[in-house]
C-alpha cells in the first residue's frame, strides 16, 4: 500500500480531516480493492464483510439457487421438518422455507439498498448545503430534522405507512424520510469541520461556484465517514424493513419477506419453529454482519471522532 | 456526542443480537421440553353430555333426546312441554355446599360489560356466568330452559307464554319476577336506544307480564326461529330499572368478587342459584392474556386450566401433551371469499364460477385449516344443520382448463388481475395465500393486502372492498345468514348480490312454519348457491380448546364464549 498523500486534491492542511490513504487519489476499483484487502486484516471486519458479500451473492443469483419457487404449496410436504428434500423445513401452508429464505434476500436486500442509497444521496446534499451555507438555511432544515429526529425511527415509520397504507413504494419513502436527517446530520457536521479550511477558502477566493466547492473540494472529505455512515444505515434499514414486515405494516404476504415469514410462522412455533428460525436467523445475520463491516471500514477508512 | 450516538447503536445492535439468540435458545427449549411422551388424551371424557339437571328435561321428551338430532324447529317446540320436571329433577340432583375446585380460564381482555353492548367471547363468557338467559342454547344447538321453565307457543305462532321459574333470586337479594324479563327486553328493542339488539327483536310487538309469573311475547309476523332470537348472546335478564348494568346484578350461577380490568375476573359460586347442584365449582378465575402464545403457554406451566380458543396450530401443538385434554367441536363459521356482483368483473356469473374451478378446497382445508373442520359447499347452510344441509347437488371439482374456459368467454382471455382484501384474522391471510397460489394457475393474479380486523370491519370497508374474505361467525340456525348477508339488500350482503328466485325462497323459508317446505326451500338455494352464488366458503372451522384432563363436564359450545361453566367439576 504506497499511496502518496500528494497524490490528493485536498491539500494537506495538517490535522483535522484528511482523506484516508486508501481513498486518496485512486482509482474506484482500486480503492475498493485495497479497502476490501484491509477490511480482510481483522477477523471482525472480515467475518462481516464476508457475511455481507454471500448476502448480496444469494440476493442476486437466489433465484437460481431456490429448488422450488417462493409460492409454491406442496400439500403432501406442508409442515415437514429439515430434511434432505427440504433444508429448512416445510412451512403451514407447504411452502419450502429455504427457498423462501434464498428468494427473501432480494427483497430485503433490494429494498434497504435502495432506500439507503436515496437517503444518502438526499442527505449528502442536504448536509453539504446546510454545513457550507449556515444561516437561515441551516437553521430551518436542522431545527426541522431535529422534531423528524426526536420521534423514535419505528414510531415515525408506522404513522407514515398507517396514513400511506402499505406497498413497497411506502416503504422506500419511510427508509429514505428516517434515515435521510441522520445522514445529513453527519454530513454537515464534517462539512462545519472542513469549511474553514485553507483550501476551501481558497477555493472561493478563485471565484470557484457553490456546486463546485460543495462538490469537488468539500466532498472527498466527508466521503469516509458518509461510506461508514451509509453502511451503518444500511443495517439499519435492513431492520427496519424486517420489523416493519414483522409488524404486519410492510410488505404484505405471501411475500417471502424475512420480518413477515417469521410474524406468520409465530403464530404456529410449537408445530413448524422452522418456519420462524431460519428467516429470524438471516435477519440477525445480516444485521450482525454489516455492523462488523461498517465497525472495519471505520477503522480503514480512519474517520475520527469528532 | 456522535461518538456516543455510535457507541450507543453498536452497543444495541450486540445486545439486539444477543437478545435474539437468547430467544431462540429459550423458544427452542421451552418446545422441547413440552412435547414430552406423547400420551393419548382422552378426549370423549370432555365431551360427553353432561347429566346437569338443566338437559335433564331435555331429555324425558323422546325427540330433543338423542344426541344428533338436529337444530329443527320441531324439536323445539317439542321441548315446551319439558320443563315442569326442571324442578323436580333439580331438586333429586341436588345437594348445596359440593361446590369445590377453581377453574382458570385464559381469554382476551372484555371492554364492554353491560349485557346489551358486548360482544366478544369474554365480554359473553362473563355475562353468561353472572347473569341467566330466558331460554339456553346447548352445545348440540337445542332450545333449553333456563329462567323460563316451560313455553307454549299459539297455533297461528305469534303468541309466546312463557312459565317463569320461581324462587330466583338476584345477587343483591331481590327477588327476579315477570317485571324484570319485560323491562329487560323492552330495554334491548328500545329504537331510541340504538343497541345492536333493536333490529333482531323489531318484530316484537309487545312484551307483557301476565299473571303468575308468565311473560307473554307477541309477534308481528311469525319467526320459526324466534327462541333462538330470545337466546341472543345480548339477552341476559337485568333487574328491572337498573341504572348501571355494569354492576354485574344477575341471576347467575357465579358472581363476581373481585375485576380488575386488563388483569382478571375473578367469580365465585352463587350459593343461592336456582337450580341446586349448580354450579360444581367454588371459583372461576378468567385471566387475561393479550395474545394466543402466552395464553398456551400459560396453560403448559400451570397458570390457568383452560383456553377456550385455539388456533390450528397450537391445538396441534397441544394434541400430544400429557395432562392436557384438547377439544375440538365442529360449528357453522367459515371464512368466505367473495366478488362483487353489482359492477365488472363479478356481474358477469362466468367469474366466479372460473374461480370456483380454480379453488381445490381439499387442499386449501388441509394446509389452511390442518384438515380440522370441514370443506364447504359455496353455502352457509352448512353440515352442523343435518336437517337442510344437502350434497344433491355436485360440487363441480377443479378444472383449471374449464375455468381460464369460462374467463376468456368473459373477455378475460389475457388473464384477470384483482386485489385480494382480508383482516388479519389468523388464519384468513393464509387463507389468501393458498387462493392466490391456486387461482394463479387459471389465470387470476391476485394482489394481497391484508388490514387489521378492527380496521377493516370498523370502517365497514368490508363491505365495499371488490374482491374479500370475511369469517363469519357460528349461528344455531342457519336462516340468520340469508337474511343479513344474501338477500337483496340485506345489511350485510357484502356481495351485494340480487337473485330473484333466491330473494323468494329465503323469505319462504324464514316464515313457514311448514318445516317439509323450509327443508326443500333450503335445498333449492344450496343448488343455486353452487350454481350462481356469489361466494366461495372452502372450509368450516371448528371451535378448538384445551383444558386441564383433571376437569369434568366441560362442554365447548360453537361459540366459545357461551360456554356453560355451571356443569364444569373440578374433579380429584
Amino acid at each position: 500500500m504506497s499511496l502518496s498523500l500528494s497524490d490528493s486534491p485536498v491539500p494537506n492542511t495538517g490535522g483535522g480531516l484528511v482523506p484516508p490513504p486508501v481513498l486518496a487519489g485512486a482509482s474506484p476499483w482500486r480503492t475498493l480493492r485495497a479497502t476490501l484487502a484491509q477490511l480482510y486484516r481483522q477477523p471482525a471486519s472480515a467475518l462481516g464483510t464476508t457475511i455481507f458479500i454471500l448476502f448480496v451473492a444469494i440476493a442476486l443469483v437466489g433465484p437460481w439457487l431456490a429448488p422450488y419457487s417462493e409460492n409454491q404449496q406442496i400439500a403432501a410436504d406442508a409442515r415437514q421438518a429439515p430434511s434432505a428434500k427440504h433444508w429448512f423445513g416445510v412451512d403451514r401452508l407447504g411452502r419450502d422455507v429455504y427457498s423462501r429464505v434464498l428468494l427473501g434476500a432480494r427483497d430485503i436486500l433490494g429494498l434497504a439498498g435502495l432506500g439507503t442509497l436515496l437517503a444518502v444521496l438526499a442527505g449528502t446534499t442536504v448536509g453539504l448545503l446546510s454545513g457550507y451555507r449556515g444561516g437561515w438555511f441551516d437553521e430551518i432544515v436542522m431545527r426541522s430534522f431535529d422534531s423528524l429526529l426526536a420521534m423514535p425511527a419505528l414510531l415515525l415509520a408506522l404513522l407514515l405507512l398507517g396514513t400511506v397504507g402499505p406497498s413497497r413504494e411506502t416503504i422506500l419513502i419511510v427508509i429514505v424520510v428516517v434515515y435521510t436527517p441522520i445522514v445529513a446530520r453527519v454530513v454537515r457536521s464534517v462539512v462545519l469541520g472542513v469549511k474553514q479550511k485553507g483550501f476551501v477558502e481558497a477555493a472561493r477566493l478563485q471565484g470557484e461556484g457553490q456546486a463546485r466547492i460543495l462538490f469537488r473540494e468539500i466532498l472527498p472529505s466527508v466521503l469516509p465517514a458518509l461510506a461508514v455512515e451509509a453502511a451503518l444505515r444500511f443495517s439499519y434499514a435492513i431492520f427496519l424493513v424486517a420489523s416493519l414486515g414483522f409488524l404486519g405494516v410492510g410488505v404484505q404476504p405471501p411475500s417471502p419477506d424475512w420480518g413477515l415469514m417469521v410474524n406468520e410462522a409465530r403464530g404456529y412455533v410449537a408445530q413448524t419453529p422452522w418456519a420462524m428460525y431460519y428467516p429470524a436467523a438471516a435477519i440477525s445475520i445480516i444485521v450482525v454482519g454489516v455492523n462488523l463491516m461498517a465497525d472495519g471500514l471505520k477503522r480503514v477508512l480512519q474517520v475520527p471522532a469528532p | 456526542m456522535k461518538k456516543l450516538f455510535r457507541l450507543h447503536n453498536k452497543r444495541l445492535s450486540a445486545f439486539g443480537s444477543i437478545l435474539l439468540v437468547a430467544s431462540f435458545v429459550m423458544v427452542a427449549c421451552s418446545t422441547a421440553t413440552a412435547t414430552p411422551a406423547p400420551v393419548p388424551t382422552s378426549a370423549p371424557t370432555v365431551v360427553q353430555p353432561t347429566s346437569a339437571p338443566t338437559t335433564a328435561p331435555a331429555a324425558t321428551t323422546a325427540p330433543t333426546a338423542a344426541p344428533t338430532t338436529a337444530p329443527t324447529v320441531a324439536a323445539t317446540t317439542a321441548a315446551t312441554a319439558a320443563a315442569t320436571a326442571a324442578a323436580t329433577a333439580a331438586a333429586t340432583q341436588g345437594t348445596t355446599g359440593s361446590m369445590s375446585g377453581e377453574l382458570r380460564v385464559a381469554m382476551q381482555a372484555p371492554v364492554q360489560t353491560d349485557p346489551a353492548l358486548i360482544s366478544s367471547d369474554t365480554e359473553v363468557m362473563i355475562a353468561n356466568a353472572v347473569y341467566d338467559y330466558l331460554v339456553d342454547v346447548d352445545a348440540k344447538s337445542q332450545i333449553q330452559p333456563r329462567l323460563a321453565t316451560k313455553w307454549d307457543i299459539s297455533a297461528n305462532g305469534l303468541v309466546y307464554t312463557f312459565t317463569l321459574a320461581s324462587g330466583v333470586t338476584f345477587q343483591d337479594g331481590s327477588a327476579f319476577s315477570s317485571a324484570d324479563v319485560v323491562w329487560t327486553f323492552n330495554r334491548l328493542r328500545d329504537a331510541t336506544q340504538k343497541y345492536p339488539t333493536a333490529d333482531l327483536y323489531k318484530n316484537v310487538a309487545n312484551v307483557a307480564a301476565a299473571g303468575d309469573g308468565q311473560v307473554v311475547f307477541t309477534l308481528t309476523k311469525p319467526n320459526p326461529f324466534f327462541l333462538f332470537d330470545l337466546s341472543d348472546n345480548h339477552a341476559l335478564i337485568l333487574k328491572a330499572n337498573t341504572a348501571d348494568p355494569k354492576q354485574f346484578n344477575g341471576t347467575g350461577p357465579f358472581k363476581v368478587t373481585n375485576y380488575s380490568p386488563e388483569d382478571r375476573i375473578e367469580l365465585a359460586a352463587n350459593a343461592k342459584y336456582f337450580i341446586a347442584g349448580e354450579p360444581k365449582l367454588a371459583k372461576l378465575t378468567i385471566i387475561f392474556f393479550k395474545d394466543e402464545n402466552a395464553s398456551v403457554d400459560a396453560l403448559r406451566g400451570g397458570q390457568v386450566d383452560l383456553v377456550p380458543r385455539l388456533s390450528a396450530g397450537s391445538f396441534a401443538a397441544l394434541k400430544t401433551e400429557s395432562g392436557v385434554t384438547t377439544v375440538n367441536v365442529p360449528t357453522n363459521g367459515f371464512s368466505l371469499v367473495r366478488l362483487r356482483a353489482d359492477h365488472k368483473p363479478g356481474s358477469d356469473p362466468r367469474v366466479m364460477q372460473a374461480m370456483r374451478l380454480a379453488t381445490d378446497r381439499v387442499a386449501i382445508l388441509n394446509l389452511v385449516q390442518q384438515n380440522l373442520g370441514a370443506t364447504g359447499r359455496d353455502s352457509p347452510i352448512g353440515p352442523l344443520y343435518p336437517t337442510y344441509y344437502s350434497e344433491d347437488t355436485p360440487l363441480p371439482t377443479r378444472d383449471i382448463t374449464q375455468a381460464k374456459k369460462l374467463l376468456s368467454d368473459a373477455g378475460y382471455a389475457s388473464g384477470l388481475k384483482l386485489d385480494l382484501y382480508t383482516p388479519d384474522t389468523i388464519g384468513q391471510p393464509d387463507l389468501a395465500a393458498a387462493l392466490k397460489s391456486e387461482w394463479a394457475d387459471a389465470g387470476i393474479t391476485l394482489n394481497i393486502i391484508v388490514e387489521p380486523e378492527s380496521v377493516y370491519y370498523g370502517k365497514n370497508g368490508w363491505l365495499d372492498v371488490d374482491l374479500g374474505i370475511t369469517g363469519w361467525g357460528s349461528r344455531p340456525y342457519p336462516q340468520f345468514y340469508l337474511d343479513t348477508m344474501l338477500k337483496t339488500g340485506a345489511v350485510w350482503n357484502e356481495a351485494h348480490w340480487s337473485d330473484p328466485e333466491f330473494d323468494k325462497l329465503a323469505t319462504e323459508a324464514g316464515t313457514t312454519q311448514d318445516e317439509a317446505t323450509r327443508v326443500a326451500d333450503y335445498k333449492q338455494i344450496e343448488k343455486i348457491m353452487i350454481e350462481r352464488g356469489p361466494v366461495i366458503i372452502p372450509y368450516f372451522f371448528p371451535q378448538l380448546a384445551a383444558i386441564k384432563t383433571s376437569f369434568q363436564g366441560f362442554e365447548l359450545k360453537a361459540f366459545a364464549g357461551r360456554t356453560d361453566f355451571r356443569t364444569v367439576s373440578a374433579g380429584q
